[in-house]
Parts: C-alpha cells; structure tokens; sequence
C-alpha cells in the first residue's frame, strides 16, 4: 500500500477520518484540519509516525488551543549588529553548549545565541541529571547509539571541565516473581545496545543488602552500574565556559527571530541585538527547533511537548539511599506511575521524577496537583521518605518528535545548516557524543569554503573560577585566603559571601537570584531563601553596581522588588 | 575568649539571651554565638508594638523588647560572637565540640559543658504548602516582606494578596497598607485564623481588609513577575470545591503559613525529633534526654506565638543548662 493512503487509513481508524487530512510535503507527512482535543491531535501525529516519510508536519488546530506567546527580551542594543562568526549556534541548552565546547577545538569564530537571560534555563535545568546506561533506549535507534558514546565520555568530561559525575547505578525493579523471566531479554538488549558494565540479575537479599530502605515487597532487580548522574545545568555551564575559554562567545538575551537567506544558505541571522553574518548555523533550540527549521524554510519535523514533573527532597534523605530507583517499562505501563524513579542526585537530594504529560506548549513549566500527586506515588519505592522532606517541584518539557528520536543529521535543503532537534531524554547522557557529530558536521561545511584546522592551543580543561566549598578544612584555608568565606550568608547550604561573589565575577555574566542559585546553591536549601534572599541581592547590588529594585528573579521581567518604600 | 564555656548559648534572639543571663546569674561562664551581625534575632525587624505585656506589663516594639536584653547581656559582661555561624556540633564524652567560622576569625573550635539551642525558627514556604501554577518572581514569606520593608526600605509589592492568617502574615497585611500598598485580601484554608484576635481587629477589621476562610490559592499565574491568583474555597477535607474558582489580580503573594523550629544544626546528635512541634524532644527542664546537657528553648522549641513565654523557656533552660555544667564540673 502506498504510505499516504497507509496514513490515511490509520486515520481512519481512530475516528479522525473526517476532521484530519493528510497529504505529503517535500519528503514527510503534513497534517491539517482541526480536532476537539489535544489527545486526538497526538494519537494523529503517531499514527502517521515511522510509515517511511522523513517526518511528520503536525498542523492540526485543535479547539481551545491558542497561540503560545514566547518569552523573548531584548536589552535594546545593537552590539551585535553586523558582526561575523564561522558558527552561531542557536540555544544554550546542553546540547548547544557542548557543541560549541567540541567546536572550540578548531580555530574558527564561534557564538552561542540564547534568547534567555542565562544558559540551560529551559529542558537542560529541568530534568533527572540522570547519565543513562543506554539500556531503555531502542536498539538500533540514535537514541540508543548516541546514548551508550555519551554515557562512556562522560567520566573524561567530567573530569576535564571539572564537574561532579558519580556512577551509582540503576537498580530496575522487580515488584513481581515474574519480571525474573525477563532478566534474559533485558541482557539481550543491553548486549545489543553495547551497555558497559557487568549489568545483571541481583537477587531479592541482594537488593536489600545494597538498598535497606527500599520497600519489602520487592522480587528482585536488574542492576545496570554505569548509570550516572550529574548536575545538568552545571554541566552544561561548565561546557560553555570551557568553550568561552577557548575563544568562543555566549550571547544571552539574543531571540533568533528570522534568517536572511541567500542562494540556498542562511546569510545571516536577525536577533533583536543586530544582524549576524554566519558561516554556517546548528539550530540546538530544543522546543523550539522546529521553528528555527521553518524560518529556514526547512521544516521536515514537528514537536510536541512532553510535559514532565519533578519533586526534590531534603538533602538529608540523601543517605537512604545509593542507586537509582526504576521500574521496569513493562510494568510501567499498568502502575499509576509513568516511568521515571527515584534517583540519588548529585548533591545529596533525592528528586523523584519525572511524569510524562502530552500538552500545547513549549515554555509552561507551570504544575500542577494532579501530576504532582502522582509523582508522590514515587515515595513508596524507599521506605524512610515522606512527603514532609519535599523542598521544591518543577517541570520540563520534552522536545519529542513523532518519530520519537533524536534528528542529528545537516539540513538537506540549506548548505550551511545543522540540525540537533528532538533531542528528548536521554538528551543530556547523548550530549557529548552528539556534540563530537555536530561538530563534525560543521566542520565538513565550513571546509567547503576555507581550511579548518585544530588550534594548537585548545585547552580541554576548564578553569574554576567560582565553587561551593564543601568541608570544614577547605573553608579554614580559604578563609585563610579572604575572610569573606567565613561570612555565611545561605545557612541551609553554608555558602559565604565571597563564594557568591566568585560567581558573580564568573566568565558568563550572571546577575539574577536564579542564575546565582544554579552555580553554587545558594538559596536552594530547605528555606528556600526565606532568609538569605535579601542579603544575595544586597551582595549583588554592590558587587555589580545594580540598584536592588533592579535584581531580578530569572531576567528582565521577573524583578524581586517593586520599588522603595515610603 | 577562652575556649572553654559552662554554658555556650546558640543563637543571640530573646530566647538565647534570656537563657545566656539565667546561667550566668547561677555562676556559669557563659558564651552567645549570633550568625547576625547583632543580637535580638527576629524581634529586630518586628517594629510594631505589643510585646512584652506579659513580661513587663509594658507595650513594647520588638527591638525596644530586645535592647532590654541586650543591656542586660552587656552589663552582666556575656561575650556575645556575632557573625559566627556555628558549622559543626557533636559531643565527645562530656563534652560538646564545635566548629564555628568567622570573617573575623576564620574557622575556631571551642567546647562546652552544657549547649542550649535557641535558632529559633524559619518560615514555611510556598513549596511547602505545594502551591501549584507558574513559578514567578513577586512570592514572599512574611518574614521576608518584612525584612524588606521594616530592614531594608523596599517594597515587595503595590497590591497584594496574603496567604495564611498567621499573626506575621496579620501585621504585614497593615504595613503593606500602611505603606501605601493595596492588600486584596487575607486567604485562611481553615475555618478560623490562627493569629490572635487582637491582630484581627487591629490589622484587617481597622483597614477594612477582607478575611476569607475556608478558602485557599490554588495556582499562581504570571511568567516574570506574579499577575493574579487563582483562589477557591475547600471542603472539610481541604480539597478545593469545583467552581468555586476566582481570580484575584495581584503583584505579589505573601504567605504566612506556619513556621517550623529551626534544628539543622543537632543532625549529627542522636536527639529524637517531636513530629507535633518540629523541635526536640525534652523533658520539663529542656533537656533532650538522648544528649544529656543539650537543652532547647524558644522557637527552636516549639513555635511560641508570645514573646514573653519564649523569654521565660529561655530562663527554665539556661537555668538547668547552668546547673548542669556545674554538676560536670564535680
Ligand atoms: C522532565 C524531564 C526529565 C529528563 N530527564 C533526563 C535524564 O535524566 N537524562 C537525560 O539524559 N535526559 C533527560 N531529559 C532530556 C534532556 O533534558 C534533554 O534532552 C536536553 O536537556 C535537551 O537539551 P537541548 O540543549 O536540546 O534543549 P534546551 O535545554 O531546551 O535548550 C534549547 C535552548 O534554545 C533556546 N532557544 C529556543 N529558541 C530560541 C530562539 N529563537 N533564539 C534563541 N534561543 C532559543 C532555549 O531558550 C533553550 O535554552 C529529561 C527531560 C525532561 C523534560
Ligand atoms: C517574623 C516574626 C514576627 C513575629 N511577630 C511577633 C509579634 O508581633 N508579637 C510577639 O509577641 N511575637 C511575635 N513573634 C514571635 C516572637 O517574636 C518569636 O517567637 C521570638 O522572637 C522568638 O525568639 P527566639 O529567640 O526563639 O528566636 P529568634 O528571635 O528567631 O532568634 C534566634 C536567633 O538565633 C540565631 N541563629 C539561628 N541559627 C544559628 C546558628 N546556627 N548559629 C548562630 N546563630 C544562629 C538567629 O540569627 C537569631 O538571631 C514573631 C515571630 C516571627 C518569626
């Protein structure tokens, strides 16, 4: 049967025959027409997934869904205006940030363009942190491939660029004896995909000789040792600064609003701050980069948003538990839970996550208490956690294409463009392997024009410049250095004055609460900031010369103050 | 300064000072550890009147209530070390260590025959109380809006929205006003406030500020900055009756909603946790009976809703804390 008509039964079958219709653009599918419920327009986009089009174009309206209003700020300069680089990488997420680390290795211009007034605000800073083993990903998918690189490059980058990375592994959970029969098959696909590690069947005793606390009712459980975590907004910092360090730029507050095409290539692109010249553009706008892809006239995909909830507790639930939490997918599918575990983080909480939520938007990282509600299921796997040790909850939307997988490939319809979309989970395990192949890709480009080569002086390793100081004799011997470090202004976190001044002083430039907050944790503790947060803004106001009724929250239109008082 | 204390007092608020004056009126060598850079902890920004009736059958501002301690403190000659942060507590045989750091002096150890804690207490904050919706700038604890207007000089916000008819939450509602500001109104989920009387009438009735009980924010909205909430009232279990929904345009949402004894500091003791109060548990002198010479008082105890019974547990504790170090002592 022809692929269209395949749609168009599919369609069918779900009632949408009438209000949908399909019909083909260039290489992928295109959907129109207007349903009564998101739902429908879903169910219609994975129908007409994997039927051996390019993509999918899912235009359908549906009643009640408005027209989203993107947050974008302008500082009002044109500094950019007129200025050339070799590569403008749109988006500042991980994927774009450790792009641009891989991309400072060669001796060509390089800027990131943000359009948030720091880096990692959007799906980089609102997910599990979790480093993949590479085992849940389908075989042969990129997902898997990129999944399993990412995950064994990670200790090397770890280490180079000076963030935290611990490999406590995943224990995927049996709540039945019959999960045990599958323990085969779970091998089977590890060994397909190429997951590392000696992953294996660990016995009921065993489980609970590695986690006491995990609840009784527990059979048994695969236990998969790489898998990692990390902070994933400090890492994707970190890449950034080390590309910074490298030569590269970082402009924030920069919405990329159209391209000015010439012969088939992107000329330049407009930002509110001027009209750049580019050699060649990667487009890493994670929930946006179907619509970078259009502005370019190359929209081969669209995205739907995967909505998902996450809870951090108390870091002093930290010590209940080691490994990372799962359960299976098979069983997943019948619990009330969707997915997602219980996962040690980095720095000692314990985040309980994520749900998954089909819905309209691309930036409402709002919650609500039905999801929420949901993920406190999550508690029952670890016997010594409550909903009282709750500190904060958040969301992030998952940029997912219908075909559910990554597109890392250059545009086949403009010469100078590269694409890293639809980069979902396990977008930030990938992020390094995805990297080294965008990079690569833009290389070929750019070499069509001119020699490209390695600079001489890369410098893989990144320089610290701002920590959180963790034990007692660190703190004596740098406040041996500057007393300011043994003036605590965050009590929950013991961070000083001088550590958030480090911070201020940082390679990118940081100025709000919230991009305080996500280099050292100040504020984040189980206050929330109720004390610390009028002190983080005085040392802000004097170490950047900002009046206080300027700070602001998270950028330009969330300031702390509304002005002095009588 | 030795760095050996009878009595080491954690916290320089009316109950560690109270406590710090008793022992030292029993003979004890006393030593006050402040994080702030002065004594009187909340009281300092608590700049309305009315505390102190009990105590001293006078109205008093909150700093007027401190100073008198803190004249006190002075003339019984108790170091006080401000812009300490305490970093580290444990006991070792009969003895307690602790690691403290200043911009001053670095980081010290000192120990103590007897501990009484008074860190008072924090707010609650939003998340706590799982408040749904965007995460905009423009949310505050009471304490936090107070520190802002009474401390420092801003403003949290023109038109308001209070969350929690505690007695903080009460009298910024009347500051706010009093400051120029709109208050659209006090939203209480409980059938009745939980601030005095007293502050109902002075602080909502006199500005003519509504009072909804039963009622609760359900979802904050605004992306930047806060715009509106949406409220509704609940059943008796506390959950929100459909339609009942409104929204209540505002730019900012202060929320008094309980406070919590502060004890982060006892994590690495065995001391048992009281799940009712939030505090230690202690026998009726104080003491926590799992770390004899640790003794607890004011918010850091349980919440105290006067000032002047915070004063007084702060008297039973340093008492007893003194009459400990001085049975240690033989
Ligand atoms: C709830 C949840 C949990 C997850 N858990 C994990 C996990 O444990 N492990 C894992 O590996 N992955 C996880 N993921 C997936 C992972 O977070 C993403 O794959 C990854 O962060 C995507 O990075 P990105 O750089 O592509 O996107 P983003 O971080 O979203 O970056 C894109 C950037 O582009 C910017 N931008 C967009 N449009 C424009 C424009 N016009 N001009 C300028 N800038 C623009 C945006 O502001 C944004 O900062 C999770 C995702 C979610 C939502
Ligand atoms: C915002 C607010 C408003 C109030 N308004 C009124 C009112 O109008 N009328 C009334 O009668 N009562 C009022 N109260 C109640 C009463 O004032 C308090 O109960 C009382 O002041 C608490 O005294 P305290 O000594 O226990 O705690 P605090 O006054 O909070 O003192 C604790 C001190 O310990 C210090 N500290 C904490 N941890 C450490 C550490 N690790 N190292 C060193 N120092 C530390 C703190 O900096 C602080 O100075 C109010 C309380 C609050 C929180």
């Amino acid at each position: 049967m022809n692929k269209l008509k395949k749609v168009t039964k599919e369609l069918a079958k779900l009632g949408l025959g009438g209000d949908v219709q399909a019909s083909e653009f260039r290489k992928s599918v295109r959907l129109t027409g207007h349903v009564g419920s998101w739902d429908e327009k879903v169910a219609a986009g994975f129908a007409a997934a994997n039927r051996g089009y390019k993509g999918v174009l899912n235009d359908i309206t549906v009643e009640g869904v408005g027209e989203e209003k993107i947050y974008r700020y302008d500082p009002g300069d044109r500094d950019l205006e007129g200025r050339y680089f070799d590569v403008l990488i749109i988006g500042g997420g991980i994927i774009g940030c450790a792009t641009a680390r891989e991309l400072a290795r060669y001796d060509i211009s390089i800027a990131i363009l943000e359009k948030e007034e720091d880096l990692a605000m959007q799906t980089s800073s609102r997910n599990d942190g979790m480093i993949h083993p590479g085992f849940a990903a389908h075989p042969g998918s990129k997902k898997a491939h990129y999944n399993i690189l990412g995950n064994r490059m990670y200790t090397k980058w770890a280490e180079e660029l000076g963030f935290e990375l611990k490999r406590p592994g995943s224990l995927v959970l049996f709540p039945s004896r019959l999960e045990k029969y599958l323990v085969p098959l779970m091998k089977m696909r590890a060994r397909k995909n190429g997951v590392d590690g000696h992953y294996r069947y660990i016995s009921r005793k065993k489980v609970f000789e590695m986690e006491p606390n995990v609840t009784e009712d527990q059979q048994g459980a695969f236990f998969l040792p790489s898998a990692g975590i990390i902070s994933p907004y400090k890492a994707t910092i970190a890449m950034a600064e080390n590309a910074l360090q490298n030569g590269a730029d970082v402009f924030l507050n920069c919405f990329v609003e159209s391209f000015e095409m010439d012969g088939g290539r992107i000329a330049s692109v407009r930002i509110g701050r001027g009209t750049v010249k580019c050699g060649a553009v990667i487009n890493c706008a994670g929930n946006f980069a179907d619509i970078i892809a259009e502005l370019a006239d190359d929209r081969f995909f669209s995205l739907h948003g995967r909505k998902g909830t996450e809870c951090i507790l108390d870091r002093n639930t930290g010590l209940t538990q080691h490994s990372i939490l799962s359960m299976p997918r098979l069983i997943q599918r019948k619990s009330k839970t969707k997915g997602g575990g219980v996962v040690p983080c980095i720095e000692g909480n314990i985040l309980l996550g994520p749900t998954a939520e089909e819905q309209p938007w691309r930036e409402d990282f709002s919650t609500d208490r039905g999801h929420f509600q949901e993920l406190l299921q999550k508690l029952d796997l670890n016997t010594k956690l409550s909903g009282s040790s709750v500190i904060t909850y958040f969301s992030g939307i998952r940029p997912a294409s219908w075909e559910e997988d990554f597109i890392i490939e250059p545009s086949e319809r403009v010469a100078n463009l590269v694409h890293g979309a639809a980069i979902q989970s396990p977008g930030v395990a990938s992020a390094p392997a995805i990297a080294v192949d965008l990079a690569k890709m833009t290389v070929d480009i750019l070499s069509k024009d001119k020699t490209v080569e390695e600079k001489t002086g890369f410098n893989p390793r990144r320089t610290v410049s701002y920590h959180q100081i963790e034990t007692v004799e660190e703190r004596r011997e740098m406040v041996g250095k500057n007393p300011l470090y043994g003036n605590i202004i965050c009590r929950c976190e013991t961070i000083s004055e001088q550590e958030i001044r480090d911070v201020l002083r940082g390679p990118i430039p940081v100025n709000s609460l919230d991009g305080v907050k996500r280099r050292i944790r100040a504020g984040a503790g189980r206050c929330h900031g109720g004390f610390c947060t009028p002190k983080i803004m005085e040392i802000i106001s004097d170490e950047l010369g900002i009046p206080m009724v300027e700070i602001t929250r998270k950028g330009d239109s969330s300031p702390v103050l509304s002005g002095e008082a009588k | 300064m030795k760095n050996v204390y009878d009595v080491i007092v954690i916290g320089a608020g009316p109950a560690g000072m109270a406590s710090a004056l008793t022992a030292r009126e029993k003979g004890s060598s006393v030593l006050i550890i402040e994080r702030e850079d002065r004594p009187g902890g909340i009281l300092n920004q608590c700049i309305h009147d009315g505390f102190g009736l009990v105590k001293f059958n006078e109205k008093l501002t909150g700093p007027e209530y401190a100073d008198r301690y803190v004249r006190w403190i002075d003339e019984a000659g108790i170091e006080i070390l401000t812009s300490t942060f305490l970093l580290e507590l444990i006991k070792d045989e009969d003895e307690f260590r602790m690691k403290l750091v200043s911009a001053e002096k670095g980081v010290f150890s000192l120990r103590g025959k007897a501990v009484v804690v008074s860190t008072g207490c924090r707010e609650r904050s939003d998340r706590q109380i799982f408040i749904h919706g965007d995460r905009p700038a423009g949310i505050f604890t009471a304490g936090q809006a107070q520190a802002f207007i009474n401390r420092m000089g801003y403003m949290p916000g023109r038109r308001a929205v209070i969350l929690g008819s505690g007695d903080i939450g009460l009298i910024m509602a009347r500051r706010l006003t009093l400051e120029g500001a709109e208050v659209e109104g006090v939203y209480e989920i409980q059938s009745r406030p939980s601030g005095l009387q007293r502050n109902i009438s002075q602080c909502l009735n006199d500005f003519s500020i509504p009072l909804h009980l039963g009622r609760t924010v359900s979802r904050v909205i605004g992306k930047g900055r806060i715009e509106a909430v949406e409220v509704v009232s609940v059943d008796e279990r506390m959950n929100p009756v459909k339609g009942t929904e409104a929204i209540v345009p505002c730019d900012c949402l202060i929320l008094s909603v309980g406070l919590i004894p502060e004890i982060d500091i006892l994590k690495d003791l065995p001391v048992v946790k009281d799940g009712k109060t939030g505090g230690i548990v202690t026998d009726d002198r104080m003491e926590s009976p799992q770390v004899p010479g640790l003794f607890s008082c004011g918010n850091a105890h349980h919440v105290y809703d006067l000032v002047d019974y915070v004063s007084e547990s702060g008297e039973i504790a340093g008492s007893a804390a003194s009459e400990f170090a001085r049975e240690a002592a033989i």
